[in-house]
Parts: C-alpha cells; sequence; structure tokens
C-alpha cells in the first residue's frame, strides 16, 4: 500500500524493495529506501543510481516558479546596453537571434531561439506544472508526456552557455562605446541558478513513483 | 555476491522512466515508451552522428566565424585568429576561454567518443570504470562548445553602430553549431552499458533491437 514511512525515501506503488539497473553498467541490484539526503550508488561501477532528495517537490515548484518569473524579466529588459553618440542598442536573447536572422543565417537563429528560449521554458514550465499539482498527489492531464518533454529538452537548455557568452562578449566589446548593464543580466543569473536548482531539486526515480501514484489514484 | 546485468534476465530499465520491467512486454508499463535492452543500434548511429561532425569540423575551422567591418575595411576572423588576437592583446582569460570551448572540447571530445565506439566494439582494451568517466566528462562539457555562436550573435545584435564598426556572422558559424549539435547526438546515442557487456563478455548482439 502507500504507506509513507516518515524520512524514509518517498512513497512508492508497492512496498518491495527498489529493483533498479545501472544505467551505465546494467547491473541488477536491488536497492535500499534511504533516509533523506542519502544517495544509492551501484554497487559494480559505483554510478549514482539516485537519490533522496530533501523536500524535493517543493524545491523542485519554487526553483521552478521563481525560474518563471526569472524568465519573464529576461525577456522584458535588455542584459547589456551599448550607446555610442546618438546610436543605442540594447541586447536581450530574442535581439540576438534575431540580429543572426537578418544577417542571413536563419538556421543558426532558429537554434538559438531553441537553446535559450523554448528548451529552457519547457523545463521550468515543464517542471511546474508536474511537480506543483503533485505535492497534493494530483496529476494534471498530460502529465506523462509533459514529463518526457522535458526530460528530453534537458540536456538543450542551454541558458549557463549564453551566459558565459555574454560575459565573453563583454570582454570583446571593447571600445565601441558605453556600456551599460541591465537589469536582464541579472534576471539572466538568476534564471540560471534557479533552473539548476530546480533540476537538482528532484530525482527522475522518484518523480515517477510519485507520478505512478497520483496516476493510479485517478484511475 | 555475484553480480548480473538485468538484460541476461531479460530485463530492460525505461530509457524514460527507469522502471525495471520484463522486456518482452515492449512497451513500458509506467510510462509506455519502447523499451529496450540497450539503446538500438548504438554504435551505428554513434559513428554516424561523429562522422558528420568531424567533416563539418573543417569548415568551423578554416573559414571565417565572424566579419569585422571598420575603417580599415572588413577583416576575417576565424576562431583561431581570435584566439590568436586576445592573445596578443593580453587577454589571456578570455584566449583561454575560446581555446578551450571552441578548439579544444570539440576535438577531445570527439577523439573521446572515436575510442569509446572502439572499446565498446572490442578493438582497445581499457577499464570500464575509466572509459564510463570519460563518458561523463564528453557528455557534461560538450553544450559548452555553443558559447562562440553565442558569442558571435551578440556581437552582431550590439556592434552596428552607424558606419563606425560592423560584425556580421561568417560562413563557419553554422558548420560550428551544426558540429556542437552533432556531438551531443552522438554522445547521447552512445549507450555506455555496452562497454561493460564487452569487460563481462556478456553477447547480446542478437538482441539489440
Amino acid at each position: 500500500m502507500k504507506r509513507h514511512l516518515p524520512a524514509l525515501s518517498w512513497p512508492r506503488l508497492d512496498d518491495a524493495p527498489i529493483q533498479v539497473a545501472c544505467p551505465f553498467c546494467d547491473a541488477l541490484q536491488e536497492a535500499p529506501r534511504l533516509p533523506e539526503g542519502d544517495a544509492a550508488h551501484c554497487c559494480r561501477c559505483g554510478e549514482m543510481l539516485y537519490q533522496n532528495r530533501p523536500r524535493s517537490l517543493a524545491r523542485a515548484t519554487a526553483f521552478s516558479s521563481a525560474a518563471l518569473i526569472f524568465m519573464v524579466l529576461v525577456h522584458l529588459f535588455p542584459s547589456i546596453t551599448v550607446t555610442a553618440g546618438s546610436v543605442r542598442r540594447e541586447l536581450t536573447i530574442l535581439e540576438a537571434a534575431a540580429a543572426m536572422y537578418r544577417e542571413g543565417n536563419p538556421l543558426v537563429a532558429l537554434g538559438a531561439v531553441f537553446f535559450t528560449v523554448i528548451a529552457p521554458l519547457i523545463l521550468v514550465g515543464g517542471l511546474l506544472y508536474v511537480a506543483a499539482p503533485l505535492r497534493f498527489g494530483i496529476a494534471l492531464p498530460g502529465a506523462k508526456s509533459v514529463t518526457r518533454w522535458f526530460q528530453l529538452c534537458e540536456p538543450w537548455s542551454m541558458l549557463e552557455v549564453f551566459l558565459l557568452g555574454i560575459l565573453v562578449a563583454l570582454l570583446k566589446l571593447g571600445a565601441v562605446g558605453e556600456i551599460h548593464l541591465g537589469v536582464g543580466l541579472w534576471a539572466l543569473a538568476g534564471l540560471v541558478f534557479c533552473t539548476a536548482a530546480a533540476m537538482a531539486g528532484i530525482d527522475r526515480l522518484e518523480l515517477w513513483d510519485r507520478l505512478e501514484i497520483a496516476l493510479h489514484k485517478k484511475s | 555476491m555475484e553480480i548480473r546485468s538485468a538484460a541476461a534476465q531479460g530485463l530492460a530499465s525505461c530509457h524514460l522512466c527507469g522502471k525495471v520491467s520484463p522486456v518482452a512486454l515492449g512497451t513500458c508499463p509506467r510510462c509506455h515508451r519502447a523499451l529496450h535492452l540497450r539503446k538500438p543500434r548504438s554504435l551505428e548511429r554513434t559513428w554516424c552522428f561523429l562522422l558528420a561532425a568531424i567533416a563539418l569540423y573543417f569548415p568551423a575551422n578554416l573559414m571565417p566565424i565572424m566579419v569585422v567591418g571598420g575603417i580599415g575595411g572588413p577583416e576575417s576572423d576565424t576562431i583561431m585568429s581570435g584566439v590568436v588576437n586576445f592573445w596578443r592583446k593580453g587577454d589571456l582569460l578570455v584566449a583561454a576561454i575560446i581555446f578551450a570551448a571552441s578548439i579544444l572540447i570539440p576535438i577531445l571530445k570527439m577523439l573521446a567518443l572515436i575510442w569509446l565506439c572502439l572499446a565498446a566494439s572490442g578493438r582497445t582494451h581499457a577499464s570500464p570504470k575509466n572509459l564510463a568517466r570519460l563518458y561523463h566528462l564528453t557528455e557534461l562539457v560538450g553544450r559548452w562548445s555553443m558559447v562562440d555562436v553565442f558569442v558571435v550573435a551578440i556581437l552582431v545584435a550590439l556592434v552596428q553602430v552607424g558606419a563606425l564598426s560592423t560584425v556580421l556572422p561568417g560562413p563557419a558559424i553554422l558548420s560550428f553549431a551544426a558540429v556542437v549539435v552533432l556531438t551531443m547526438f552522438a554522445a547521447m546515442s552512445f549507450d555506455p552499458r555496452l562497454l561493460w557487456d564487452r569487460h563481462t563478455g556478456a553477447d547480446l548482439s542478437d538482441t539489440h533491437e
């Protein structure tokens, strides 16, 4: 039954020990249920199998909603403003992609939009859509495919790379004019931090176990 | 205790949700994705993505990635000449970042994947633990190569200040972005469990589908 032992692992559909195959060496093993904060490692290759993260759903919900707010700020306010005489240029993520598009690189522009706008949005929005209702044991319609989509998008979300790109570009700009760092840059830093914290908040196995229970209750 | 692989007992862990179930079911009972003992045609796919990435690596490095228009006429920069310029100006840190992200990482990543593929097909021998470490590294570090593409995009957006100076993207940018994406695909389609299969002598050649 769905008994939840206090501070010992997350609730599961059945009480049997977790049977896992290591994603790296495929060793089949029965893994223990863990106190909060502990991790289980593969008995053959030492790879981390899963981790019982403390207050996982609360963290995932909190950080992903914070990330969504930062995301709005990132798109509203420019990260860098360059002023040279009467000419003023403002940089947002979309502006950088649009410039690529205008200069005859539509494919690179599309890629940039996907890596820095669409994939992060699916990642953060999807996590919030699944994790927030799961706190109350509810799975919203389509939760399974949403989980699949945001898991697929994870490696393609490259906001932290874009942030490094801004720093390198700042050093490269040199003396083109007066450079101002704007709200967008700090919001981007916040977004990168919150996205990483939200993804680190919950283990994949735990998310699916909880999702399974919620779906089981519904049917 | 003898350690057995899940595949030897006809069990597959789902790529998506990690649940272990008999491969005979066909789809995962929890998330309904197709079950495979190993990633289907892992080595063939990895080689394909790798070869495409290697082919595109040459135009990415030989053609200009950025064209800077100034008072002295347009001046085009390849990735390497950009690094050299920074080095000469004394910006050692920037030069190091760009050199690492745009030249070193792609090359090392492709070499690492070639080695992993050879090891998985049994042509070289190394301890699977070290190989797994290498695989982790290639997965972790690969995406950072995209930084050069973003830098060019940001400069193009910012430096259009009148007729004084302009920055235009060069023809190499597309192939460079493609190299990064292709090596990421190659790393994703590689199945590290093949290394352990080779190590333990398990023959799954007829069950790879």
